[in-house]
């Protein structure tokens, strides 16, 4: 047994890791392979600890509680986002697989697996991250209460830990990377959604720009990866229905959603042909005529007339107005269903996985006989 | 042969036919019997969820209930965003029972069966790549591949998040590959795989949408790809219809025929020529059809 482990007489094993080096000075990049001995219970974090204790002390990696909590240690792991801290290695010691660990994308590498986090801090601040107070002091003059009901709607945004693991996968950052991104939204609802704060309207307004919730592209990596539970893409999904709610539809994204309210209240399908000029507008859908005319000839644009209507979709438009009068409208129609989606966790945490197959991180996918 | 509940999703009525007809041929092949459903709605994407979620859940519920009136356990979808929406909105109901016995209430109310927890939402891709659909898929890709190079391409919504989809894991499927093989075709392994084509923005942000689009279609066409093969006619639009305006955007036209996995299957099955329509499909495919001697 290596000195590495004495503090420990549990069990050891054999793990080994690829760690993609990088030097921002000189632009040196290299896949470096490691081998070490540590015990069972070891996290990413400890292996990199005895890494960097025994066998190369100039590794760079940013590391702080140990323990799920400072959000200082996300990092890819075969180029998915994790906390360090957070992953044991012994299934993946188990399965054979070598991972291979590198920095966290969507933001510039200063050093091996350290991120300069300075885009993610500067989106963060400019969601404004504190209340806005506009409440009445309760008249006893105690502190002012707020109902679980009322808690319900930001509990998972509230866990947030800006470890960045969201962001790193963001693909629509990718692609455009001034927009606010998956923890700087999640956090923007945790304030829209705390009765404490009276900046609401404000706040929805400056979200609803063009960088905001409408470049959203529902990959859904940050609701993967995020180590939390505080899934952003849904907490985006709240803000944007608080934004219709509140009349705030002038984006195009808004003007998307709402016409397959319409499409499903109307015939019950989506009123397809139509989406472009009610999305984009008359001038603009104009200005796309040739590349519909295009699809057109490929059948691709259906005639809006006669319209595909569904059978008795009747139904379906008496059921929104008596879903309109019960008043769960904006995020409270996505904070209700909370509970359930948690609890899968819970079951899947305790082996029970709900009707689904398991997933085995690490184990060979079965090859095709055919 | 299993029965299912057949839920076609907008597109497939729509602008995306040759999935329609294309999946009704092959399913008999697989062992899969579809049952029509005459009464359902849109799923709402993740626009209904997104604009009013309460409305979302209903809409989702009397689909699972006209599901369920069925008699079929499987409520079989053949798009990747209705395939979250629903499995979403079941998972709500059945893990909830205040909020099944709400929905159920206002169901009633307007004339659908309440919905009892019953139906299970998959993939007809589930169906097919393991178990009794995997081995009578082997015996009905006859036809073969002539060892065509297909690119796999998942989208998002199939695979994440993968606590309410869970078939496979996220990071590495593998069950489009192990189809394209048992076809007779050879996989194409790229990075972008698993990523997003940018379909839900591509009105509202174009540019973004695009930059996004590039990367599946590029990576495949550099790893040499004859075509793509996705389960989502989302991803099929903006695949197939959108790479005009790559070539507008960037000056390159990698003309990659993109094809339904019904279709792709349905190619090593013997299909028709009126049950692929391949002619509804923007870029041609008629660079695979040659090489397949069809
Ligand atoms: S779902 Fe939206 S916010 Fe989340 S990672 Fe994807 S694009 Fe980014
Ligand atoms: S939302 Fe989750 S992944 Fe994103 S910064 Fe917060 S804790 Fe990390
Ligand atoms: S995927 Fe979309 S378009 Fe298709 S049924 Fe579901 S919501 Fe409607
Ligand atoms: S790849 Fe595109 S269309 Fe397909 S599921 Fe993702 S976003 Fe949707
Ligand atoms: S070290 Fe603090 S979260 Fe990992």
């Amino acid at each position: 047994m290596s000195e590495a482990i004495l503090y420990t007489d549990s069990p050891t094993m054999d793990v080994r890791l690829k760690i993609w080096r990088f030097d921002s000075t000189t632009g040196d990049r290299e896949l470096k392979e490691y081998e070490v001995e540590a015990p069972e219970w070891a996290t990413l974090l400890d292996v990199l600890d005895i890494i960097k204790d025994r066998v190369d002390g100039s590794l760079a990696y940013r590391k702080s509680c140990r323990m799920m909590i400072c959000g200082s240690c996300g990092m890819r792991m075969d180029g998915g986002a994790v906390l360090a801290c957070k992953t044991r290695m012994a299934d993946i010691v188990a399965s054979g697989r070598v991972p291979t660990i590198s920095a966290m994308g969507n933001l510039p590498i200063v050093k091996d697996l350290v991120v300069d986090m300075t885009p993610f801090w500067s989106k963060f601040r400019a969601i404004g991250p504190w209340l806005r107070p506009g409440y009445d002091r309760p008249d006893d003059g105690k502190e002012y209460r707020i109902s679980q009901e009322r808690m319900n709607v930001i509990h998972k945004e509230s866990l947030c830990i800006n470890c960045g693991c969201c962001v790193s996968e963001c693909n629509a950052m990718e692609s455009d990377p001034e927009f606010l991104g998956p923890q700087a939204l999640a956090k923007g609802m945790r304030f829209v959604g705390d009765p404490r704060d009276a900046g609401t309207v404000e706040r929805l307004e400056d979200y609803n720009d063009s960088h905001g919730i409408w470049d959203c592209t529902r990959c859904y990596y940050c609701n993967e990866r995020c180590p939390k539970g505080v899934d952003p893409r849904d907490a985006i999904a709240k803000l944007g229905a608080e934004s219709i709610k509140h009349g705030i539809d002038r984006d195009m994204g808004a003007k998307h959603a709402k016409w397959f309210v319409k499409s499903a209240m109307t015939t019950g399908w989506l009123r397809e042909a139509e989406l472009v000029p009610k999305t984009q507008g008359i001038v603009s859908a104009i200005k796309q005529t040739g590349f519909a005319l295009e699809l057109a000839r490929h059948g691709k644009v259906p005639p809006p007339f006669p319209p595909h209507v569904a059978e008795r979709v009747k139904e379906a438009r008496l059921l929104y107005d008596l879903v309109k009068e019960q008043g769960r409208d904006g995020a409270l129609g996505i904070v209700q269903g909370e509970h359930a989606l948690a609890r899968i966790e819970f079951l899947e945490e305790h082996g029970a996985r709900l009707n689904a197959p398991e997933i085995q991180p690490g184990v060979e996918p079965p090859h095709a006989e055919g | 042969m299993k029965q299912v509940a057949y839920y076609k999703g907008c597109l497939a009525s729509l602008s995306a036919k040759e999935l329609d007809s294309s999946t009704q041929a092959l399913a008999p092949k697989v062992g899969i019997e579809l049952l029509e459903l005459e009464t359902v709605t849109c799923c709402g994407a993740g626009d209904i969820h997104e604009a009013e979620p309460d409305y979302y859940l209903h809409l989702n519920a009397r689909i699972l209930a006209y599901a369920e009136a069925t008699g079929a356990e499987t409520l079989m979808t053949i798009c990747n965003v209705c395939t979250l929406n629903l499995r979403q909105a079941n998972y709500q109901l059945k893990i909830d029972d205040a909020l099944r016995a709400r929905v159920n209430k206002n169901l009633e109310t307007v004339g659908v069966p309440p919905y009892s927890g019953n139906v299970e939402v998959r993939h007809f891709l589930w169906e097919i790549a393991e178990g009794e659909g995997y081995e009578l898929l082997k015996q009905a890709a006859h036809r073969g591949l002539k060892g065509l190079k297909i690119a796999p391409f998942y989208g998002c919504q199939i695979l994440r998040p993968s606590k309410i989809l869970g078939f496979e894991d996220p990071d590495r499927p593998w069950s489009l590959e192990r189809i394209i093989e048992a076809c007779g075709g050879q996989a194409i392994d790229y990075p972008a795989k698993v990523k997003c084509c940018g379909f839900p923005i591509i009105q509202a942000r174009e540019e973004t949408a695009l930059g996004e689009l590039i990367q599946p279609i590029e990576q495949a066409y550099e790893a040499g790809a004859d075509a793509m093969v996705t389960p989502c006619p989302l991803c099929h639009l903006s695949l197939d219809a959108w790479q005009s305006k790559l070539k507008k955007a960037t000056g390159r036209d990698f003309k990659m025929p993109i094809l339904h996995l019904s279709q792709l299957v349905g190619v090593a099955a013997g299909l028709h020529d009126s049950e692929l329509k391949f002619k509804r499909h923007v870029v041609s495919v008629d660079p695979v059809l040659e090489k397949l001697e069809v």
